[in-house]
């Protein structure tokens, strides 16, 4: 009798095995690791990770600045190509010129915090970097150690032979882009600011007229990506980047002082 | 009632010295900072309430770094399940101190010595210092074993380590503190803290932060409710048990703490103190704590002698403490949010520093045994934690207070119907040795032992007169023990032997 039962157990077990490894190796989706937390130290960052680039006014709020989350830019929080996607733990560390330093993907977390969200940077070890790094690993499973991962980043727009034009890009911007960023650029309802003290700073990457004319062109009307014409998308940028927003942090506020008293 | 005015200035002063405290405290303990301001908020009140006297409870240094020691290798710093098993920590301290009040266990506090307290105190004074320097010179992935490696790498690596910015704000905030103390020995901590502030404000206003790398306090999500549900869980449940110990520890470290205070206050006030009251109140107010975002706490010696020098007596001062903090800290929230990290280190050294007290070490080199007691215990935190410390400090004060009690003063007359010998102290199995020696001495002697002195006798005792007086009567002497009404009847039950005489006092 009992020899019986080991027996079916035992056949079980290898009928399960390969279903077993198999589902080792495809790790869980975020849905289900949300509805389910793992309490493993790993799965629970990542969600803790996910839960703060689509609620970063509330997971993080300590580091925040302005009323942007990041899945604003990094869209779909940070899976849909051409839209700043995060799968992109296997570029770092890399050399960035911003900074002229190896950067390692903290840092690069920590970055967005100080001019994306016009915040403060982090500690290296804040336990909100390090749960978005490791939700950033989690993303990039798959992708080759290296190689840049498939749409990364926003599209680079070829030279279209005009200069980009802000008066042009204020007429775009009230037709296309005011209905739901507010003529003011503060965002209507829970849309987020485009520009003023609730949006991105100066010194952020998406004040570069060429990467947001990407971002724009890309994605933007939301819901209605690449409608623009690649010039429309230019001219919006550059109207975007005169606007009104916070000071670049990386500017001394005294060396600005004594600027402003001997003018 | 006139005096509730005094009460509520000395709350006052009490919610501003506890501000700081919670919000490095709960850096210590691996927590975000609104941890150790909602224990500021409901310790606090929850332990002023249930509890008998003006003692000031709330974050305290051991018990914070005691959480971290426990909670770190389980879970990263801050994440949410560090939180879980933090909050769940919290909940058996407080369950285990229940237990305590249950169990009248407020005696035994009075077991450990003194000196064993100071050495404690003095070695998290130490640790403290080494957890500042972190932040002082932000280091912040830095990890060593012992403080010495620590120290090693930072002098031979100090261009590379030390954020000289940091280092600056860290420096002034340790110097403002020393030179307000001259000034105003109640309220240095707040001068310390508002120069770093200031220092902070202006390193900032030269140089931006990208440049200057420093760490900031951030925006605290404050509520005025936090409530929370701590999750206990199957899975939870197969880690935490290796925190139980540390829940013991806690447990015990908290509990000698406030009953420290208390048996001082009692003494030295005429307050209506009731112990076992202010067991049951440290432990429902640990207890609840993590219901309201808070980590547990117990009485601190700073806030309460404050406390006291403003002349309050009822528990209402703490109320009121707990009531200015939430107010406070709603209107300083903003400000808070540019508080370098360095200016919080900053006065987490001068907190440490003052832990590890001279005078303490003149006091108990007075006496050898209380020495040993407090050098072994500062040593072993330093080097091998304060958990293990705890535990050979409590080690080391009951074997001191068993050697005392073992040890028997003994006299001896010699008369002429042979000799006495006087005994005082507990005669039991540990102390019956002194006695053999004695007896061997005077071994084919008639012998008198006077019991009244003696505070107490155990079986051992006896079976030891029974074998000796029949040792004694092969050789022709004879034993005569000098005894009250109870001890006659003690050793009636035991069945003493026909070859003792016994005579009543
Ligand atoms: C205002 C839009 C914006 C917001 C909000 C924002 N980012 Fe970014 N982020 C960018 C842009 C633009 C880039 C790429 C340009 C650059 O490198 O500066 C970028 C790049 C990154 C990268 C590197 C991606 C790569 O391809 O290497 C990471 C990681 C990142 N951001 C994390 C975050 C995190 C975490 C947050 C939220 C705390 C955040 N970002 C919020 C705009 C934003
Ligand atoms: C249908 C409403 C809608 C329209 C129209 C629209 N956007 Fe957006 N935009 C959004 C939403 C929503 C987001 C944030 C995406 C998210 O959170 O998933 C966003 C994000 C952005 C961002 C990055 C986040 C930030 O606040 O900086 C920029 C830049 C932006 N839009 C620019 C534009 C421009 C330029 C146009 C006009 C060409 C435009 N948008 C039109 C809804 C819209």
């Amino acid at each position: 009798m009992k020899i019986n039962h080991l027996l079916i157990c035992g056949s079980l077990l290898l009928l399960l095995a390969p279903t077993l490894s198999h589902a080792q190796q495809n790790q869980p989706s975020i849905e289900q690791l949300l509805v389910e937390p793992f309490l493993d130290d790993y799965y629970s960052n990542v969600v803790y990770g996910y839960e703060i680039i689509t609620d970063t006014q509330k997971h993080a709020s300590r580091y925040v600045g302005n009323s942007l989350d990041c899945s604003n830019c990094h869209l779909q929080a940070g899976t849909q190509k051409e839209a700043l996607p995060l799968n992109v733990a296997g570029m770092y560390p890399k050399w960035r010129a911003k900074n002229g330093k190896r950067n390692g993907i903290g840092l690069r977390i920590r970055e967005c915090f100080l001019y994306s969200l016009d915040g403060i940077m982090p500690p290296e070890d804040a336990p909100e970097v390090l749960a978005i790094a490791a939700y950033i690993t989690y993303l990039s499973q798959g992708e080759v150690m290296g190689a840049e991962p498939e749409g990364r980043g926003v599209p680079t727009l070829p030279a279209t032979g005009y200069d980009p034009n802000p008066a042009n890009g204020r007429s775009v911007y009230l037709e296309q882009c005011s209905s739901c960023h507010g003529e003011q650029g503060e965002g209507i309802e829970e849309m987020p600011a485009v520009w003023g003290l609730d949006s991105y700073n100066k010194g952020a990457g998406m004040n570069g007229i060429r990467e947001a004319a990407g971002f724009i062109w890309a994605n933007m009307p939301f819901g209605n990506g690449k409608s623009l014409s690649q010039q429309q998308a230019l001219d919006v940028s550059a109207y975007l980047n005169l606007q009104y927003r916070p000071a670049d942090p990386r500017d001394s506020k005294f060396l600005k002082l004594l600027e402003d008293l001997f003018n | 009632m006139g005096d509730w005015r005094t009460e509520v200035f000395a709350g006052f002063v009490g919610a501003i010295l506890v501000i700081p405290q919670g919000i490095t405290y709960a850096y210590l303990a691996g927590l975000q900072p609104e941890y150790g301001l909602y224990c500021a908020i409901f310790v606090t009140l929850f332990s002023s309430i249930l509890g008998t006297s003006s003692m000031m409870s709330g974050p305290n240094t051991a018990v914070a770094i005691l959480i971290g020691v426990a909670v770190l290798p389980l879970a990263g710093r801050g994440s949410p399940v560090y939180i879980d098993f933090v909050f769940l920590l919290c909940m058996m301290v407080g369950l285990i101190q229940l237990l305590f009040w249950l169990l009248r266990g407020a005696r035994i506090f009075q077991y450990l010595s003194p000196a064993a307290i100071s050495g404690i105190s003095a070695g998290a004074g130490f640790l403290i210092i080494m957890a500042s320097l972190d932040s002082i010179l932000d280091l912040s992935t830095f990890r060593t074993t012992f403080f010495y490696e620590k120290l090693y790498v930072i002098i031979s690596d100090a261009t590379d380590l030390v954020n000289p910015y940091s280092l600056v704000i860290g420096i002034s905030t340790i110097l403002g503190g020393y030179i307000g103390r001259r000034y105003s020995a109640r309220y240095y901590i707040i001068i310390a803290v508002c120069t770093g502030y200031l220092c902070g404000l202006l390193v900032a206003f030269i140089w931006p932060q990208p440049l200057t790398e420093l760490e900031y306090l951030g925006r605290m999500p404050l509520q005025w409710l936090p409530f929370s549900i701590p999750s206990v869980n199957i899975e939870y449940l197969m880690t935490s048990i290796k925190l139980v110990p540390y829940a013991f520890t806690i447990a015990f470290i908290g509990l000698a703490q406030s009953l420290v205070i208390v048996r001082e206050l009692k003494m030295e006030t005429d307050q209506d103190i009731d112990l076992d009251k202010e067991v049951y109140a440290q432990g429902l107010a640990n207890f609840l704590a993590p219901f309201f975002s808070s980590f547990v706490g117990s009485g601190s010696f700073n806030r309460t002698k404050a406390n006291r020098s403003l002349g309050a007596t009822t528990p209402f001062s703490g109320i009121a403490a707990a009531g200015f903090v939430l107010i406070l800290i709603t209107f300083l929230g903003p400000v808070l949010t540019y508080m370098p990290m360095a200016a919080m280190a900053g006065t987490l050294f001068i907190v440490g520093a003052d832990m590890i007290k001279w005078s303490d070490v003149k006091h108990y080199a007075q006496v050898r045994s209380e020495l040993v007691i407090y050098l072994a215990t500062f040593i072993s935190i330093i080097f091998f934690g304060l958990a293990t410390g705890i535990v050979i400090a409590v080690f080391l004060s009951v074997s001191v207070f068993l050697l005392r009690i073992s040890q028997l003063e003994l006299s001896v007359e010699n008369k002429d119907s042979g000799t006495l010998l006087k005994v005082k102290g507990a005669l039991f199995y540990a102390s019956v040795a002194h006695l053999t020696e004695k007896f061997q001495s005077h071994f084919g002697e008639n012998l008198t032992v006077d019991l009244q002195y003696t505070t107490h006798i155990d079986q051992s005792a006896v079976d030891f007169f029974i074998r000796e007086s029949s040792n004694m009567a092969a050789q022709g002497a004879k034993l005569t023990l000098l005894i009250n009404d109870q001890q006659r009847r003690f050793l009636k039950k035991l069945g003493i032997s026909s070859d003792i005489e016994l005579i009543s006092l």
